[in-house]
């Protein structure tokens, strides 16, 4: 090896080894200014209108659920917003004829998918608040379903990320929104009052971990999203 | 200088794609071979669509998994099957993809103007694609596909659906770019590369089977092609390869291995007879 080539490869090791990892908040900040919301959202117009047509049904139907089922109703209600929002955006991103050539870009798709995946987490949150402000007459009420509709968007958020990331099937989001409306519905349905009883009887200091949890590790799956591109081959 | 090492995909059972070792340095490398043959398989290897399940692939020395975004940063990609947005314009979907490719929103409408302008859709730029034809969305395909100025340029059966004025246009046009860059080109149309691929690759029962510039390749068929305007005459086994009119007459060209004196004049081969003789036990 003569001179030249140890010196340029030694430049080459120190290089890399100065090169810091970008950290996921980094990465999202970096992604917002080159990319923009305008192309984040890029035409997920019809997914936004169908998600609200359909939340409009459901909260319509949620105005008819008994006070003995304000509970069960809200939990099941608390992520449909994201599960809708997430079904009808990215099972239209999977089935686009471009999302292969997406996958090849310098930020892929699947990384593009994880911005959007925080954006309606932000949204899912703001809604399962009003959900449970509109459930509840007192304030100890409150405190005691928000944790419980939280922890339910949480571990729904954390459900769809890890099947967008383990399974390739382009209908995973829509067979995971529906398992989880049917679980729903058949459970309040075969306990009765039973499972309502048992989630008001859930301490509020142990749901309000659960949430906590359930948020930390939502906050790791978007940052390994962002990060792991490689694991996500399509083909 | 991008490299294969014993490069095998395996869907299951199948072997899609077996043993292959290739070396690409600047210039066009045309992949050539009938449909199904492996074409894809290994374009979508080189675009990091899909792992190979054995083997490596090395980009500076560097297995290109690994390298991730800074693999994806340098290569261009046109796909087989290219889907665009009906109701967007040219301009904007070039936007878009600039965005995803990570140039800065102060390039990005620079770049796309350029490109829209070398692909001669400098008028279309603004109106909706849901219009064009086949040709002109491959046009705006290869647009896409040059935006981030890549180093190695990956078209997977690029001149698919342009007309004969638009294949010639593209073939200059990957001629001029390819003095800089890697062009990889899949195709089974001999005609788009017969004149400008540095190196012709030849994919036979998956596995790589000729590796080499198409004046070499053509050697394969020295002295075994030949032109008769009378085939019935022809007494030794042959291969007809082709037939054309010429003055009232059907001159067929065809390959023999046995020297041919029954009234047929030897000719020159040329890239087309080679790829007809040699896949002429496969569907193409």
């Amino acid at each position: 090896m003569n001179d030249k080539t140890k010196n340029e490869s030694i430049e080459y090791i120190l290089s890399q080894g100065l090169v810091k990892p970008q950290t996921a908040r980094r990465r999202i900040l970096e992604m917002l200014r080159i990319i923009g919301f305008r192309f984040i959202f890029w035409d997920i117009g019809y997914s936004l209108f169908f998600t609200a047509i359909t939340l409009a049904v459901v909260f319509l139907l949620f105005g008819f659920v008994p006070d003995d089922y304000r509970y069960s109703s809200s939990i099941a209600v608390a992520p449909l917003l994201f599960l809708l929002i997430t079904m009808f955006a990215e099972t239209s991103e999977r089935v686009c004829r471009l999302y292969e050539l997406k996958q090849t870009c310098y930020y892929s798709i699947w990384q593009v998918t994880a911005l959007r995946v925080i954006c309606y987490s932000i949204v899912g949150l703001v809604f399962t608040t009003i959900v449970t402000i509109i459930s509840t007459d007192s304030g100890y009420e409150f405190f005691s379903l928000f944790p419980l509709c939280l922890s339910a968007l949480f571990l729904c958020a954390i459900l769809s990320i890890s099947f967008m990331r383990f399974f390739r099937g382009k209908w995973v989001n829509f067979v995971f929104t529906a398992t989880w409306v049917f679980i729903n519905t058949i459970i309040p349905f075969l306990l009765r009052e039973k499972w309502e009883n048992i989630l008001v009887e859930i301490p509020i200091a142990f749901s309000t971990v659960l949430a906590i949890l359930g948020g930390v590790v939502l906050v790791y799956q978007v940052a390994k999203m962002l990060s792991e591109v490689k694991k996500y081959v399509i083909a | 200088m991008l490299l294969l090492n014993n490069v095998t995909k395996k869907y299951g059972n199948f072997t899609a794609l077996e043993d292959v070792n290739l070396e690409f340095s600047n210039g066009v490398y045309a992949l050539l071979a009938p449909n199904g043959a492996g074409k894809t398989t290994l374009i979508k290897m080189l675009a990091t669509l899909i792992f190979p399940t054995k083997g490596e692939i090395l980009w500076k020395g560097d297995e290109i998994f690994g390298l991730d975004a800074s693999y994806r940063d340098i290569i261009g990609y046109l796909p087989q099957d290219f889907g665009y947005y009906r109701n967007h314009s040219p301009r904007e979907f070039l936007l878009y993809m600039s965005a995803l490719k990570c140039i800065p929103p102060s390039k990005a409408k620079e770049k796309a103007d350029q490109f829209i302008d070398l692909v001669g859709l400098w008028d279309v730029g603004d109106k909706k694609m849901k219009k064009f034809s086949g040709g002109m969305i491959q046009r705006v395909g290869i647009a896409q596909a040059l935006l981030n100025d890549p180093k190695i340029l990956i078209l997977d059966e690029p001149t698919a659906g342009l007309d004969p004025r638009e294949r010639v246009r593209f073939r200059n046009l990957i001629s001029s770019l390819s003095k800089d860059r890697i062009v990889i080109l899949s195709t089974h149309i001999v005609s788009d590369i017969e004149s400008i691929a540095k190196r012709v690759v030849l994919i036979k029962n998956r596995r790589l089977f000729a590796n080499d510039t198409p004046a070499s390749i053509c050697q394969i068929l020295m002295g075994k092609v030949y032109e008769t305007d009378n085939i019935s005459n022809v007494k030794i086994p042959h291969l007809v390869l082709t037939e054309h009119q010429e003055m009232g007459k059907t001159i067929t060209r065809f390959a023999s291995e046995s020297n041919c004196s029954d009234g047929a004049c030897s000719v020159s081969p040329n890239l087309e007879d080679v790829f007809l003789y040699i896949y002429r036990d496969e569907v193409i």
